[in-house]
């Protein structure tokens, strides 16, 4: 084995891993290894406007792809630039390395210049973090890393490596195998956990499954689609796990939650038996927790045993793998119709759909539904996070798994952008949207510049509302209507998308949504869409934060809708 | 759920960054930490940490169970039962001039500790012994005046499997 300099062995590291390509920004410490990428053509550096975008493109091309997001950053700065995108990543459970170099590993400890304890800030936001001292270790860490953030539950991986590490030389090669002792990606299956699990949904008469990230990243959602046939399931998405049942599938029911759909939420509250698959009961699914689903037994499926009874206490817990443990319960559980319950769930659905409104006005919504409608609910799409967010999650039909991109766990407004850019990278020729409001486009549309330069086919669907719309509802609904901070001012995104290169725009009613949309599509490279929507539009139905989900507001329009549906 | 000491003890990868990430994890889940304890063990490269969390069951459950999330951990195992020994090494710096050293003498005589230093004006002690006993001696040697007390926390082992 020749000897080799840890620049090298990152890079080698980079190409075994199958890694296409890299988001970054150079600096001082990152040097010797921005020197050593000019030899390894075969990984595409992608160079962006700011470290936190580096961490998205990264984040979106996992989430887009299902593979490992791999983003890099110098020291200081560059590596804190990174933290938001780490969190966000995090949250979501999202694969992805982080690398970031420091100064030289003699003078670590010295606050020497853009020296930052990268591993101590990302420590509680990573699912596992390395400093590497010595190059000797760099190649089995690599290895590590990638094993680490890419098993069992999935989430980000740091490692901080001094300068000098990436000049020294070393004749240590790359693992055949990686172990480590004392991790278990997923906990062991438990046979008897199928039985009772299988015995429960059996003595049920009110079933109901709700689905989340976990069944995308496991790649189960043929098993979810069987168990629900098999057993004539009703299933909810969660946000992040939109995508793992086709929206058009009649046993579909959207999402559920703060903003989720009527039917999805009631039908919880009425049922007898909750299964949740590859979800964690978050807050903004449950409300309130001591209210939520009062009638039902509840099963939970997880690969993170520390997800079990954290939020909510289960009757039955299933560990394990969901590739695993899913097949097998879907064997193990007896076909079963539930004719009545679905009956009941019908009449919720039809009396409480989301409503496009049919009046004069402009609203985010007629935006969504076409959006939709032409893409033929096929296409990659991220939102930002807001109102928009809210009504992409309503209103898109989304078919497949990694097909969504959103921060859920974090809700990190800026995300929408790069994200969706990393989806772009990954999939070229594929058509992909970023639906974004106005303000949190400009917390990273400096990105732009980087989509011009490498002709990305990138789609923004800029719902501008000339305020941060999700703030002025709550201050609408909550304080009085008293509007603190809400209101939004914007550029000239015309004269913006002029001075960057950008194929731009603007619709300002609905007879024009469409043919927007369409030479939006038709065009290459990146494209801005404005949409000058109704400024002061609410997202409904809505649970107010800690209200239980039997205090659903629904739609003001659904009284209009209810008089059409009777003929009236 | 009733509030109590449990003592947890994690078998661990003595890495950088390992005991960062074990207090950080109870700060970040505000878990109430009352001790931890770190030493080399019998593996090489590994590390034994005894942890003192107070909390409900669900706490000491969910404590071990984010415990054995965490990459550096081996194993994790609550000895708060019978089946475990558990002791705590105590110094105690106590005013004596020569009225009070027998009294305090006869105390640590007693209390099993050890005499480690003597000053013309003071006495060093040195208790290894379960936490309420150190209590106790606490409380006996209050009255001389204690100048400094210095306790290590809890450490822990299982006895019987
Ligand atoms: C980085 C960050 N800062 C603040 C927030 C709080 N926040 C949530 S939604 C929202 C408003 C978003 O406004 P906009 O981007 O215009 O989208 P809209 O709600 O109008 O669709 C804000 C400020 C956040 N989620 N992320």
């Amino acid at each position: 084995m020749n000897t080799r300099s840890g620049a090298e062995i990152v890079m080698a590291s980079l190409v075994r891993q199958g890694v296409d390509t890299i988001f970054g920004y150079p600096g001082g410490v990152v040097l010797p290894l921005y020197d050593e990428m000019l030899n390894w053509p075969q990984v595409k550096h992608v160079l962006v406007r700011h470290e936190q975008c580096a961490a998205h493109m990264a984040d979106g091309y996992a989430r887009a792809t299902g593979k490992v997001g791999v983003c890099l950053a110098t020291s200081g700065p560059g590596a804190t630039n990174l933290v938001t995108g780490i969190a966000t990543a995090m949250m979501d459970s999202i694969p992805m390395v982080a690398l970031t170099g420091n100064v030289n590993s003699w003078a670590i400890g010295t606050d020497a210049f853009q020296e930052t304890d990268i591993q101590g800030i990302t420590i509680p936001i990573t699912k596992h973090n390395y400093l590497v001292q010595n190059v000797a270790d760099l190649p089995h860490v690599l290895e590590e890393a990638f094993y680490l953030a890419n098993s069992g539950r999935k989430g980000p991986v740091l490692v901080d490596i001094p300068k000098d590490v990436f000049t020294a030389l070393t004749g240590a090669d790359f693992p055949n195998e990686v172990q480590r002792r004392g991790y278990k990606p997923s906990a062991d299956l438990n046979p008897l956990s199928f039985q009772r699990a299988a015995h429960l949904l059996k003595e049920a008469k009110k079933p109901i499954v709700i689905a989340g990230a976990g069944v995308i990243w496991s790649d189960t959602s043929d098993a979810l689609r069987e168990l629900a046939e098999k057993c004539d399931l009703p299933v909810i998405s969660t946000l992040l796990g939109l995508g793992n049942i086709d929206r058009n599938d009649t046993r579909s029911l959207g999402m559920m939650g703060m903003h989720g759909e009527f039917v999805g939420t009631r039908a919880v509250q009425e049922a007898d038996l909750v299964i949740g698959i590859g979800m964690r009961w978050d807050d903004r699914l449950t409300g309130k927790v001591n209210g939520f689903a009062p009638k039902a037994k509840l099963i939970h499926f997880d690969i993170d045993p520390s997800e079990f009874s954290k939020v909510v206490e289960t009757e039955v817990v299933v560990p394990g793998d969901l590739a695993k443990s899913l097949p097998e319960f879907v064997a193990n559980a007896d076909s079963k119709t539930n004719a009545e319950w679905w009956t009941e769930i019908r009449a919720w659905q039809r009396a409480n759909p989301i409503v496009v409104p049919d009046d004069k006005k402009f609203v985010a919504r007629h935006v969504l539904h076409k959006l939709n409608e032409l893409t033929n609910a096929d296409a990659y799409v991220s939102t930002d996070v807001g109102q928009h967010q809210m009504w992409t999650a309503q209103l898109y039909k989304f078919r497949n798994p990694y097909q969504l991109l959103t921060s859920g766990g974090l809700g990190t407004m800026g995300f929408g952008f790069p994200a969706a850019m990393g989806a772009a990278f990954a999939h070229p020729g594929k058509e992909v949207w970023a639906v974004v409001g106005d303000g949190g486009f400009q917390m990273t549309l400096q990105e732009l510049q980087t989509a011009v330069e490498n002709n990305l086919d990138v789609k923004i669907c800029l719902i501008n509302n000339g305020f941060l719309g999700m703030v002025r509802q709550w201050q609408e609904m909550f304080y009085d209507n008293r509007q603190s901070h809400v209101s939004m001012g914007s550029p000239d995104y015309g004269k913006l998308a002029e001075a960057y290169g950008v194929t731009f725009f603007r619709c300002s009613s609905r007879d024009e949504v469409e043919d927007t949309i369409q030479r939006a599509r038709k065009a290459k490279g990146p494209v801005l869409c404005e949409f000058l929507v109704e400024m002061e539009e609410n997202v409904f139905p809505m649970i107010a934060a800690g209200k239980s989900n039997d205090d659903i507001i629904t739609d003001p329009l659904l009284k209009q809708h209810e008089l059409v549906e009777a003929g009236k | 759920m009733s509030t109590r000491l449990h003592t947890i003890s994690a078998l661990v990868h003595n890495e950088s960054g390992t005991l960062n990430r074990l207090s950080s994890l109870f700060r970040r889940r505000m878990f109430s930490l009352s001790s931890m304890n770190a030493g080399d063990c019998e593996q090489e490269g590994l590390a034994r940490v005894t942890m003192v969390v107070e909390g409900d069951d669900g706490d000491l459950r969910q404590a071990v169970r984010q415990l054995n999330k965490l990459i550096d951990v081996i194993e994790v195992e609550d000895l708060s039962g019978n089946d475990s020994v558990q002791r705590e090494l105590a110094f105690f710096q106590v005013n004596a001039g020569v009225e009070s050293r027998r009294s305090i003498l006869e105390i640590a005589q007693v209390m099993h500790c050890d005499v480690v230093h003597l000053e013309p004006e003071s006495i060093t002690l040195q208790a290894t012994a379960e936490p309420s006993r150190i209590d106790q001696v606490v409380a006996l040697l209050e009255p001389f005046g204690i100048t400094q007390i210095v306790r290590s926390g809890l450490v822990a082992i299982r006895v019987k499997n």
